[in-house]
């Protein structure tokens, strides 16, 4: 995978990664340093804070409850908020032409394309690196489009079409499936492929 | 059975926690639910029993699972006591203006992370599971590079402003003579601990460049496949050469003063 195709993977997610590496010396840090560039600044602090954490000591330290209680309730707001309120859709400043034309940059029709706009493919399906080609090219992290792809599926607002029957949500199907059945050409179908987790 | 993690390395191969914590897991699940939550309150890691942060995240979540929301309740307010605890440390009030604030801001955005694991939404917590303190310092570098305060960075990257000054010559003597006057000493483990405890209390654009010295890169090469420090932090070789003469400065006083203490 090439360093374009991390360039979306957020902050957070590198860090975490590096964080997890069995050693922390020179070489694993140049080897993040080469492959996230544009993380530099984050990735040596973090080096340097791994280094000087394990000199810290944190036994004598008293708490408190206030804190504790106020994470909690913070957690409890999350977890019960509606997804659409923590997503925002990264499709919705694409007009027909630009998302035609990303169709084209991803090598997928455009059919496929809505279906995923519309979160009519189960998200955990999708593979990983597809998730970040698409971010890469909406120009959103690789978290916040998965967020978006696992919220719940709905129909897109900014839509308007006439029907004689009532619109109704459209069952999701597996990514699998999706591809071989958006009009896809064998060609495209086998990149798509090659991409599985 | 351990419930496997499922988030994936580059080449495409699952996570997967140390063996001492899959031991840790495998021993607890044998527990019975009250005892473990009992085992798990311990906060000192100095305690006999104290029970690692992997092990309380890995039960959290599958507190969670099984809707036992009276248990995942009681784990997650031990696991954020364990954090403030940390944070403390890392972020004590002496340190930075407003560390209150900060620390419980990044408890609640650690809650939030939380909440979205639990609505399926990122495995991101599979880190914590593998190595919480190390995986708990990236967030929190993470999260600090957009809430903590911009004071701690004394110079803009790219920015010599107040390295282009011409070093003195007593600031270019303390570091020569902390630098060269016993290199074997940076080999003592007991020396290297008190130093490293000592970058601590540096300028941020100190601390990062004794701390890739200490790593073992190299300030300046001509060869421009070399990655140095200078190329990392994109500047002038003559300022990472100042800001490591002030910091060694500053070291040997704080390496000084604690000796005498």
């Amino acid at each position: 995978m090439t360093a374009e195709q991390h360039s979306r993977l957020s902050e957070e997610e590198v860090l975490l990664a590096f964080s997890v590496e069995p050693t922390h010396d020179r070489k694993t840090l140049e080897q993040y340093l080469i492959e996230y560039p544009e993380h530099a600044k984050a990735l040596v602090t973090c080096s340097i804070e791994l280094m000087v954490d394990a000199t810290r000591n944190d036994d004598a330290v008293v708490t408190s409850e206030d804190a504790t209680d106020r994470a909690w309730q913070r957690f409890q707001t999350v977890v019960g908020q509606p997804d659409d309120v923590l997503v925002t859709n990264p499709f919705s400043t694409l007009n027909p032409t630009a998302f035609r034309s990303l169709a084209k940059k991803l090598d997928i029709t455009n059919l496929l394309l809505i279906r995923l706009r519309d979160r009519a493919i189960v998200a955990a399906t999708i593979p990983r690196r597809f998730v970040q080609r698409l971010a890469t090219e909406l120009g959103a992290t690789a978290e916040a489009v998965m967020d978006y792809l696992q919220s719940p599926p709905a129909m897109v607002s900014g839509h308007s079409f006439r029907s004689t029957v009532k619109p109704a949500v459209t069952e999701q199907i597996s990514f699998t499936k999706a591809i071989e059945t958006s009009q896809l050409t064998p060609a495209q179908l086998d990149a798509l492929k090659t991409l599985q987790d | 059975m351990l419930e496997p993690l499922k988030q994936k390395k580059k080449d495409g191969t699952s996570y997967e926690r140390p063996p001492e914590i899959e031991a840790w897991l495998k021993k607890l699940e044998t527990v019975e639910v009250a005892e473990r939550l009992r085992q798990f309150a311990t906060l000192s890691r100095k305690s006999i029993g104290y029970v690692p942060s992997e092990a309380l995240v890995y039960f959290l979540r599958r507190a969670w699972a099984d809707r036992m929301e009276g248990d995942f309740e009681k784990i997650f307010r031990i696991l954020m006591k364990r954090i403030e605890q940390s944070l403390c440390s890392a972020i004590s009030d002496s340190r930075m203006a407003g560390a209150r604030g900060i620390r419980e801001e990044i408890m609640n955005r650690f809650a939030e992370r939380i909440a979205k694991d639990c609505k399926g939404r990122t495995g991101l917590l599979d880190f914590y599971e593998i190595r919480f303190d190390k995986a708990f310092a990236a967030f929190r570098t993470s999260t600090l590079r957009q809430i903590g305060p911009t004071v701690v960075d004394t110079v803009p990257l790219g920015s010599d402003e107040d390295d282009g000054l011409e070093i003195s010559a007593e600031v270019e003597a303390a570091a020569s003579d902390f630098l060269g006057g016993d290199p074997e000493k940076l080999d003592d483990p007991a020396f290297r601990l008190e130093l490293t405890a000592a970058i601590d209390c540096l300028p941020d654009d100190q601390k990062q460049v004794i701390g890739l010295l200490l790593q073992g890169f190299q300030i300046d090469s001509k060869d421009k496949n070399i990655m140095t420090i200078a190329r990392i932090l994109q500047c002038d070789e003559r300022t990472v050469r100042n800001r490591r003469d002030r910091a060694c400065k500053a070291l040997k006083a704080i390496l000084q003063e604690e000796n005498a203490q």
